[in-house]
C-alpha cells in the first residue's frame, strides 16, 4: 500500500521566514512534525501491515506535479488525450509499443500524492501593550488590526486556493492545516476568520482545515494519527477512481478491440513498429488496477489484477510473434513478467499462504524456463543461469525481508500424524492415518531463505560454467552484447556472497548447531571454499577444509572426504605448503582410490614425487597421525591368552595388512617401532630388502623373542631385528613374540610407528595397534602355521591386551559344626586354615553374621574375646608356612526364633614374599600390586529349640465362703481375696536331635497381684529328674496357683504366669563332653479362670460311716455382676434307693440373693445303706427369667426359671473359658485339651458318696 | 491415483552417522557425490526432528520431508535408530505420506533381513554382537544381497506408474 506524498511546507517554510520572536515554538513544532510524520511508515519491500498510515514525503508548498494528460498536438484523430507516459503519446518512451515503465510507479509513489496536507501559519496580530487597563478599548486598534487580519487572511485564502486549483485537477485531497499560538485558539474571532478562509479558498467543508498550536510530541503523535484517520477515507477514494477509471478504459478497449485495431496494424505494416496490442493493453491496465489496489490495501483484488497481468503477459512472451525474442520490448516484458511474479509471490506470503506462493514461484521459473529455450537461451546458455539465479535470489531476499518482520517460515514437521496425536488423540488412527494419506507437495514446502541463495548460488555456478565454456569456444561464438556484459562479471565474487549468506541463514535456522556444527552448514562451508579454491584464495580454502574434514573424518563418509581432499591437496600444492600436501597424499593413500580412479599406483607416484622434489622446510620429523583417518595398514594385535601369571610370557602377534585396493610397495619405510605398554621395551624394526623378489611371500613373519619388564638391560634386547618394510596390495607382516611381566598390570601393544624417509624427508607415522579401514569388522585372527599358512580366529573380546596377575593362593578353609545349633546355647564352629601353597601366607579372617528377618533374634559370634553381633574383621590367623594349618573355634549364640542363621566367613591370604617390610599393607587398603587373594565360605546354621513345654490349665472354685460385703478384712493389704485355684500341667519335652544334660530346674516364682504359685512339684526330689535328657524324654510337672478374685475385667483377659521354670542345661557332645551351660526358660501360661454366673457347690465328704450323720452344704453364689437371683430349692430323695435319712430343708425359697452374694444351705445326711450311695438329688432354679441366651432354657419348660448347675465341688475343675480368642501366649506353646462338660450334664450329675459299714 | 514417484538415491546412516550404503537410481548414473552430500545434510534436519519428536514423545520412525532441493528428501528412523534417507524427484503433485512411508518399510525390511545375516558374524568375536561396526559393514560391497534388495526396490518405486 503506497500513498503518495503529503507536503509539509512550515517545516521547510519557516526557517526561512522566521519571525524571530515567536520562531522557537513553531520551529520546534514543525520539527516534531517531520519526525512524526516521516517515522511512522518506512518504504520497505515488506509491508504487510494494514494500519491506516500514509507514506509521507516532505515536499516544498509550490511543488509541482508531472504532466498530466496531453492531447496529441500533431494528430487529432484521437479524440482523448494521453498522458506522456502512455505508449501512444509519442514523446514516451513506451512509444509505440511498450507495456509500462518503471516511471509510472515512480509517478504514483513519489511524484503525485493522494493526499495533499498543508500547513500554514495563520497571521497574529503582535500584542505589543496588550491587556493594560488604561487602553482597554481602543477601537481604532481594532478596526486596525481587523483588517490586517482579514488582509493577511485573504492572502493566505488566495495562497490556499491556488494550490487547490492544482490538486483540484487531480482530484487529490488537500487539507489545510493552520498552526496558531495557543492564546489565538481562545481568541473568539478565530471561528470566524477560518470560515471566511475556507469559504475564500474554496476547501471541501470536511476534513480539510485544521488548527494546530504548538504541543508535545505526544500530543503532536494523536494529531498526526486524527489526521490520517481523516484523511485516510480520501486517499482511497482517490486511488479507487483512478481503478474505476482504468476499468473503464480497459472495458472499452476490450469491447472496442477489433475496430481499435484494424487501422493500427495497417500503419504498424507501414513504419514497422507495431503499437501496442490488446493483450499488451490488458497487461498494462491489470497492472494499474493491481498497482492501484496495492495502494488502497486490497490485497486480494490485487493478487487478482497481478495474476491477470502474469497470464497475460504469459501469453505475450510466448509467441515470438508478438513479442520477438532478443529485442528492448521483449527484455522490458520478461523482466515485467519477473516482477510481477515477485509481486504475486509477496502477496501470497502477506495472506501467509506459503505453499501458493512457493508453487507459483517454481511454475513461474518452469514456464519461463519452456520459454527460455523457445528464445535460443536455454539450459545450455549462461544467460538461462544467470536468470534463474537472480530468481532464485530475489526470492530468497524476499523471505529474508520478510523473515525479518512479520513472515514465519513454516514448519513441515514431522508428518501430520505427530502434530494431530496430541490434539487428537480420541479421534482414533483412522483419522491419523486419512491424514497422513494426504501428504504434501514437496514443491510447495516452503523452507528458509537459506536454500533459495543456496540455490542460485548453485545456479551462477552453473552459469560460470557456461560461461566458460563459452569463452572456450568462443572464436565461433561472435561476441554478443550479452557476452561481452558477461565478460565484465565476477562470477565466483557472486557465488561465494550467495553462498556466505546461505551459510549465515543456515546457521540462524539450524537448532542443532549449538552442539555441533551443522553438517548444513558444512556443506555450504565446502561449496565456499570450493569457491575460495576456484578463485585461487588458498588459504581460506585451506582453512575451511582443515574445519569441515574433522567432522567428516569422524563420521567417516569418505566419499565426502576424497573430493575435500583432493581439492585440499591442490590447494596445498598451489600454496607450497609440502608438509600439508604430503599429509594429505598420506591420507588420499589411506582412504584409498576412488572407485573410478583406474590407477591405484599413481597416488603413491604423487608422494614419491612430492617427496623427491621437495625438502621440508624444517629438519624436524614430520609427524602424520592418520588414526583419526584411514590408517595405511590394516593392523591388529592379537594376545592368544586373556590372563596370565606373573613371570608367566603372554604370546602375542601383530599384524600389519596392506589393503588390497591400494599399492604401498615403492613408499621408502626405514623402520617401524613397536611400543607396548608399562615397563616393557620398545623393539625397532629394520627394513631390510630381500635378496631377491621370487623369495617374497606375501605373509611375513618376524619373531621378535621374548620381552620382558624385569630384562634391565634393554641394550642387548636392542639387537638387529630386520624385515622387509615394503607391502604390496595385500601383503601382511606379522610380528610375533613373547611378553613378561614380574608384576600384575595389563600388557597391550600401546602404538606402532612407522618411518618412512626420503631425501631430507623424515616422516613418522603413527598406527594405532588395532585399526580398520572404515567400514570393515575388526577381524582378530592368530596365524596357527606359515605352510601351510593357518589363521585361527580368536572369539574373544579383549583380544588386544593380556592381564597379568599373581598367582592364586592355594588355601583350604573347613568349618566344622554339630548339628542344628540350640536357642540360648554358645554354638560353637570350627574354622580350620591351611595353607597349601608353597609360599607363606599371612592370614586375617572376616566374619560376618548376617542380619536375619526372624522375630526377636538377637544373635551374636564371638571369637577369641571379640563379640559382635554383625561383623568381626580381622581375626589373625598369624602368618602360616606353608602346608600348616591352623584353627580357631567360632561361638555363635542364637535367641529369639528358631531358624536359619548365616554366617559369612571370608580368609584373606596375602603373600609375605610382596609385602615390602616399610609399608605393611593393611588388608583394607586397596592396593592393586598386592598379592592377596581371599576364600570366601558361607555357612547356614540352622537354629532349634532344645525343649518344648507344653501346658495343660484346670480351674476350680473356691469352697470358701466368700466374706461379707462389709467385711473389714477385706480392706487390708495383704488380703488374698480366693477365687479358687488353678492347676496347671507343665510338659518338657526334650527336642533336640542331641540331648542334653539338665543341671537344674526351678520354678521361679513371681507372684502377681491375682495369682501366685501355691506350691510345685519341682520344689520336692529334685535330683530324679536331673539327668541327661534324650530326644523325646519328656518331663512332667504340676503346680497349683491360687487365684484371686478379679475387680475389674483384664486388659487383655489374661492373668500373666506368676511363675517360669528355668532349665539349665548342656549339650552333650559326642565325645561325652558338655558344652557350655545354657538356660531356657518357659514360663507358665497366662491364665484366664472361667467366671460364673449364678452357681450351686455342693459339698459332701467322700466318705461316711453307716449310720452316722454327715453334712451336706449347698453353696449358693451369685457371681452375676448385676442381677440378683430369686432362688428355688428342692431337694428330692432318691425314692428307689434311698440310702440316707435326711434332715433339713426340702422344699423351699431362698430369700432374694444380690449380686456377688451367697446363701449356704445345709443337711445332715444319715446313711442307711453301705457302698457307694448316691445323695439325694437337689435342684437348684432361679425364678427369675434369664436372659434368652442363657443355658439351660430346655429345661425351662414349666417356665419356672432357670435351672442353676450344681457342682460337686470334690470334682470340680473347668478348663479355660471356650470362648477365649487366640491371644499368642508367648512363644511357648500352650496346649490346654478342652474337656467339654455340658452344664446340663453336670446339672444331672448326682454326687456319690461311699458308705462305709 | 498413485502419483508417480522417482527415487533418486536411498541411503542407510548408522546410529552413529556413518554411512551404511548409498544407492543412486538416477539413470544415467551421475552425480552420486550430490546424494552423499545429501545424505550428510539431512542428518541435520533428522536431528532437529528427533528432538522435536523427543519433546513430544512421539515413537513414530517416519520423520517426514527434511528438505527439497532439487530433489526432495525424506527420512525414516528405525528403532534401533538406523537412518533411512531417500530422495525423490521433484514433480507438481502432492506425494502421500503413506506412499514414502511404504517405500521406507521396504527399505526397512530389506536392511533388516541383510543385518540378519548370520555370516556377518563369521569370525567376529563373539561379545562383539552389538557392535555397529558389523551393522555399517551390511553396506560393504562383499554382502551383495543388501544391494541387490534396495535396487530391487527403487526399480519397483521407479515402476510404479
Amino acid at each position: 500500500m503506497f500513498v503518495a506524498g503529503l507536503d509539509v511546507p512550515s517545516s521547510s517554510a519557516t526557517p526561512q521566514s522566521p519571525s524571530p520572536k515567536q520562531q522557537d515554538p513553531f520551529v520546534a513544532l514543525a520539527i516534531r512534525l517531520r519526525e512524526a510524520l516521516t517515522s511512522q511508515r518506512k518504504v520497505a519491500i515488506w509491508q504487510p501491515d494494514k494500519s491506516k498510515t500514509f507514506q509521507v514525503i516532505l515536499v516544498d508548498p509550490e511543488v509541482r506535479f508531472p504532466p498530466r494528460k496531453i492531447a496529441p498536438a500533431e494528430d487529432q484523430q484521437f479524440h482523448t488525450p494521453h498522458s506522456p507516459l502512455s505508449p501512444l503519446t509519442p514523446s514516451s518512451p513506451l512509444y509505440p509499443d511498450g507495456l509500462i515503465a518503471p516511471i509510472w510507479i515512480r509517478k504514483h509513489t513519489t511524484l503525485v500524492p493522494s493526499v495533499f496536507v498543508l500547513f500554514k501559519r495563520i497571521y497574529e496580530h503582535p500584542h505589543t501593550s496588550s491587556r493594560t487597563p488604561l487602553d482597554t478599548h481602543d477601537p481604532e486598534r481594532d478596526r486596525e488590526r481587523e483588517a490586517e487580519e482579514r488582509r493577511k487572511d485573504s492572502e493566505l485564502a488566495a495562497e490556499i486556493a491556488q494550490r487547490k486549483k492544482s490538486t483540484n485537477e487531480r482530484s487529490i485531497k488537500l487539507t489545510v492545516v493552520l498552526m496558531a499560538s495557543r492564546k489565538m485558539l481562545d481568541d473568539p474571532a478565530l471561528d470566524a476568520r477560518l470560515t471566511f478562509i475556507r469559504r475564500q479558498s474554496g476547501l471541501d467543508p470536511r476534513a480539510a482545515l485544521f488548527v494546530l498550536s504548538p504541543v508535545t510530541s505526544a500530543e503532536i503523535g494523536d494529531f498526526v494519527r486524527s489526521l490520517q484517520e481523516a484523511l485516510y477515507e480520501p486517499a482511497i477514494e482517490y486511488y479507487t477512481n483512478h481503478s474505476k477509471r482504468v476499468r473503464r478504459k480497459r472495458n472499452r478497449h476490450s469491447q472496442a478491440n477489433v475496430s481499435y485495431q484494424l487501422p493500427l496494424t495497417t500503419i504498424g505494416s507501414t513504419s514497422a513498429q507495431r503499437p501496442l496490442r490488446p493483450e499488451g493493453w490488458t497487461v498494462r491496465y491489470e497492472y494499474k488496477m493491481a498497482c492501484f489496489a496495492e495502494f488502497r490495501g486490497e490485497d486480494d483484488i490485487a493478487l487478482k489484477h497481478y495474476h491477470d497481468a502474469y497470464s497475460a503477459l504469459h501469453i505475450m512472451l510466448g509467441s515470438t510473434a508478438i513479442l520477438p525474442p532478443r529485442t528492448k520490448r521483449w527484455a522490458e516484458a520478461k523482466v515485467l513478467a519477473d516482477c510481477i511474479s515477485v509481486k504475486i509471490c509477496k502477496l501470497y506470503l502477506y495472506n501467509n499462504e506459503h505453499a501458493m506462493a512457493l508453487a507459483h514461484h517454481s511454475s513461474h521459473m518452469r514456464l519461463f524456463s519452456d520459454l527460455s529455450r523457445g528464445w535460443g537461451i536455454g539450459e545450455e546458455t549462461f544467460e538461462f543461469w544467470s536468470w534463474l539465479a537472480r530468481q532464485h535470489r530475489v526470492f530468497a531476499e524476499l523471505l529474508e525481508q520478510g523473515t525479518r518482520s512479520t513472515l514465519k517460515i513454516p514448519t513441515h514437521l514431522p508428518s501430520p500424524g505427530v502434530a494431530s496425536q496430541t490434539q487428537e488423540t480420541q479421534r482414533g488412527s483412522l483419522e491419523v492415518e486419512a491424514m497422513r494419506a494426504l501428504g504434501l507437495n514437496p514443491t510447495q514446502a516452503l523452507q528458509h531463505p537459506g536454500f533459495y541463495y543456496y540455490m542460485a548460488a548453485r545456479c551462477t555456478e552453473n552459469r560460470r560454467d557456461r560461461y566458460l565454456r563459452a569463452l572456450e569456444n568462443e572464436s565461433s561464438h561472435h561476441a554478443s552484447p550479452g557476452f561481452v556484459n558477461e565478460r565484465k562479471v565476477d562470477h565466483l565474487s557472486i557465488v561465494l556472497e550467495l553462498y556466505t549468506r546461505a551459510y549465515e541463514l543456515f546457521k540462524k535456522y539450524s537448532t542443532s548447531s549449538s552442539q555441533s556444527q551443522g553438517r548444513l552448514t558444512l556443506w555450504i562451508a565446502y561449496l565456499i571454499a570450493q569457491t575460495y579454491y576456484e578463485s585461487g584464495k588458498f588459504e581460506m580454502a585451506v582453512r575451511f577444509f582443515e574445519r569441515i574434514a574433522k567432522t567428516y573424518r569422524r563420521e567417516q563418509w569418505d566419499a565426502l572426504l576424497r573430493p575435500l581432499l583432493s581439492t585440499w591437496y591442490r590447494c596445498a600444492q598451489h600454496l607450497g605448503d609440502m608438509e600439508l600436501s604430503v599429509q594429505l597424499l598420506l591420507e588420499i593413500i589411506g582412504h584409498g582410490p576412488q572407485d573410478d580412479q583406474d590407477d591405484p599406483e599413481s597416488l603413491e607416484e604423487d608422494l614419491l614425487a612430492v617427496l623427491k622434489s621437495t625438502v621440508p622446510s624444517s629438519d624436524q620429523v614430520l609427524t602424520v597421525d592418520l588414526t583419526e583417518s584411514g590408517p595405511l595398514l590394516d593392523t591388529s594385535a592379537v594376545f592368544w591368552k586373556s590372563h596370565v601369571n606373573v613371570d608367566q610370557a603372554a604370546a602375542f602377534q601383530i599384524t600389519l595388512t596392506a589393503p588390497e585396493i591400494i599399492s604401498l610397495a615403492s613408499l621408502p619405510f626405514t623402520s617401524l617401532l613397536v611400543q607396548f605398554s608399562g615397563d616393557l621395551p620398545s623393539i625397532t624394526v629394520q627394513h631390510t630388502a630381500p635378496e631377491s623378489d621370487a623369495d617374497v611371500s606375501s605373509l611375513q613373519k618376524i619373531d621378535l623373542g621374548d620381552l620382558s619388564t624385569s630384562s634391565s638391560d634393554n641394550e642387548d634386547k636392542d639387537k638387529d631385528i630386520k624385515a622387509n618394510l615394503r607391502w604390496r596390495p595385500g601383503d601382511t607382516l606379522i610380528l610375533c613374540g613373547n611378553l613378561t611381566s614380574s608384576v600384575p598390570s595389563n600388557m597391550t601393544v600401546s602404538k606402532l610407528v612407522l618411518t618412512l624417509k626420503e631425501g631430507n624427508w623424515n616422516i613418522d607415522l603413527p598406527l594405532h595397534p588395532n585399526s580398520r579401514r572404515s567400514g570393515t569388522i575388526p577381524y582378530p585372527r592368530w596365524l596357527g602355521s606359515l605352510s601351510p599358512v593357518r589363521f585361527i580366529p580368536v572369539h574373544r573380546d579383549n583380544y588386544s591386551f593380556v592381564v597379568v596377575r599373581h598367582r592364586p593362593h592355594v588355601v583350604k578353609v573347613s568349618l566344622s559344626s554339630e548339628g542344628p545349633a540350640y536357642l540360648g546355647e554358645e554354638f560353637p564352629i570350627v574354622i580350620d586354615v591351611t595353607n597349601a601353597d608353597d609360599r607363606e601366607l599371612d592370614i586375617v579372617v572376616d566374619i560376618l553374621l548376617q542380619p536375619t528377618e526372624i522375630e526377636e533374634a538377637d544373635n551374636f559370634i564371638s571369637v577369641d574375646e571379640e563379640r559382635s553381633s554383625s561383623l568381626i574383621k580381622g581375626v589373625e590367623f598369624g602368618v602360616l608356612p606353608p602346608g600348616v594349618n591352623m584353627n580357631k573355634t567360632l561361638y555363635l549364640a542364637c535367641s529369639g526364633a528358631v531358624g536359619d542363621r548365616v554366617i559369612d566367613i571370608s580368609v584373606q591370604s596375602r603373600s609375605m614374599a610382596s609385602v615390602s617390610p616399610t609399608t605393611p599393607v593393611t588388608p583394607q587398603s586397596p592396593s592393586q600390586v598386592a598379592d592377596t587373594g581371599e576364600t570366601l565360605r558361607t555357612l547356614v546354621v540352622p537354629t532349634v529349640d532344645p525343649i518344648t513345654a507344653t501346658h495343660h490349665v484346670t480351674y476350680r472354685r473356691s469352697t470358701k465362703p466368700s466374706p461379707g460385703l462389709g467385711d473389714l478384712d477385706t480392706f487390708e493389704g495383704d488380703y488374698w481375696d480366693d477365687a479358687g485355684e488353678a492347676h496347671v500341667v507343665t510338659t518338657m519335652t526334650s527336642v533336640g536331635p542331641s540331648g542334653i544334660f539338665v543341671e537344674g530346674l526351678k520354678l521361679l516364682r513371681e507372684d502377681g497381684t491375682y495369682a501366685k504359685v501355691n506350691e510345685s512339684t519341682v520344689d520336692q526330689d529334685e535330683d530324679e529328674f536331673l539327668t541327661e535328657w534324650h530326644t523325646g524324654d519328656e518331663f512332667c510337672d504340676q503346680c497349683r496357683i491360687s487365684l484371686a478374685r478379679l475387680d475389674e475385667p483384664l486388659g487383655g483377659g489374661y492373668i500373666p504366669g506368676p511363675g517360669t521354670y528355668e532349665v539349665s542345661w548342656r549339650r552333650l557332645l559326642p565325645n561325652n563332653q558338655k558344652g557350655s551351660l545354657a538356660k531356657t526358660r518357659f514360663s507358665l501360661p497366662p491364665l484366664k479362670p472361667p467366671s460364673d454366673g449364678l452357681i450351686a457347690l455342693l459339698n459332701v465328704p467322700n466318705t461316711a460311716k453307716l449310720h452316722q450323720t454327715i453334712p451336706l452344704q449347698l453353696t449358693i453364689r451369685n457371681g452375676h455382676p448385676t442381677k440378683s437371683a430369686n432362688i428355688i430349692l428342692q431337694l428330692e430323695p432318691d425314692a428307689v434307693t434311698d440310702g440316707f435319712v435326711v434332715a433339713g430343708i426340702r422344699n423351699g425359697r431362698l430369700p432374694i440373693l444380690l449380686p456377688g452374694g451367697e446363701e449356704i444351705i445345709k443337711w445332715n445326711l444319715i446313711p442307711i445303706e453301705c457302698g457307694w450311695v448316691k445323695v439325694p438329688k437337689i435342684k437348684v432354679m432361679n425364678r427369675r427369667p434369664p436372659p434368652p441366651s442363657a443355658h439351660g432354657q430346655a429345661h425351662d419348660v414349666e417356665g419356672e426359671g432357670e435351672i442353676v448347675e450344681v457342682v460337686d465341688v470334690r470334682w470340680d475343675g473347668r478348663p479355660e473359658q471356650s470362648v477365649r480368642t487366640s491371644v499368642d501366649v508367648a512363644r511357648k506353646s500352650v496346649e490346654v485339651p478342652k474337656v467339654e462338660m455340658h452344664p446340663s450334664d453336670a446339672a444331672q450329675f448326682a454326687a456319690v458318696v461311699l458308705v462305709l459299714p | 491415483m498413485a502419483p508417480q514417484l522417482r527415487l533418486n538415491a536411498v541411503a542407510f546412516v548408522s546410529p552413529q552417522n556413518h554411512p551404511i550404503l548409498i544407492r543412486t537410481f538416477e539413470q544415467p548414473r551421475q552425480d552420486e557425490l550430490k546424494y552423499h552430500y545429501i545424505a550428510h545434510t539431512s542428518l541435520d534436519v533428522i536431528d532437529e526432528r528427533i528432538q522435536a519428536a523427543t519433546a513430544s514423545k512421539s515413537t513414530d520412525c517416519y520423520l517426514g520431508l527434511l528438505y527439497v532441493e532439487d530433489v526432495a528428501v525424506y527420512g525414516y528412523m528405525t528403532p534401533l535408530k538406523v537412518k533411512i534417507i531417500i530422495a525423490l524427484e521433484l514433480s507438481d503433485s502432492i506425494v502421500r505420506d503413506a506412499d514414502v512411508v511404504a517405500i521406507f518399510k521396504a527399505l526397512h525390511t530389506a536392511y533388516r533381513r541383510s543385518v540378519a545375516n548370520p555370516f556377518l558374524r563369521l569370525n567376529v568375536p563373539t561379545e562383539n554382537v552389538t557392535d555397529h561396526s558389523i551393522l555399517v559393514s551390511a553396506g560393504n560391497s562383499r554382502w551383495q544381497a543388501f544391494r541387490k534388495r534396495v535396487d530391487e526396490i527403487g526399480r519397483a518405486v521407479g515402476g510404479f506408474q
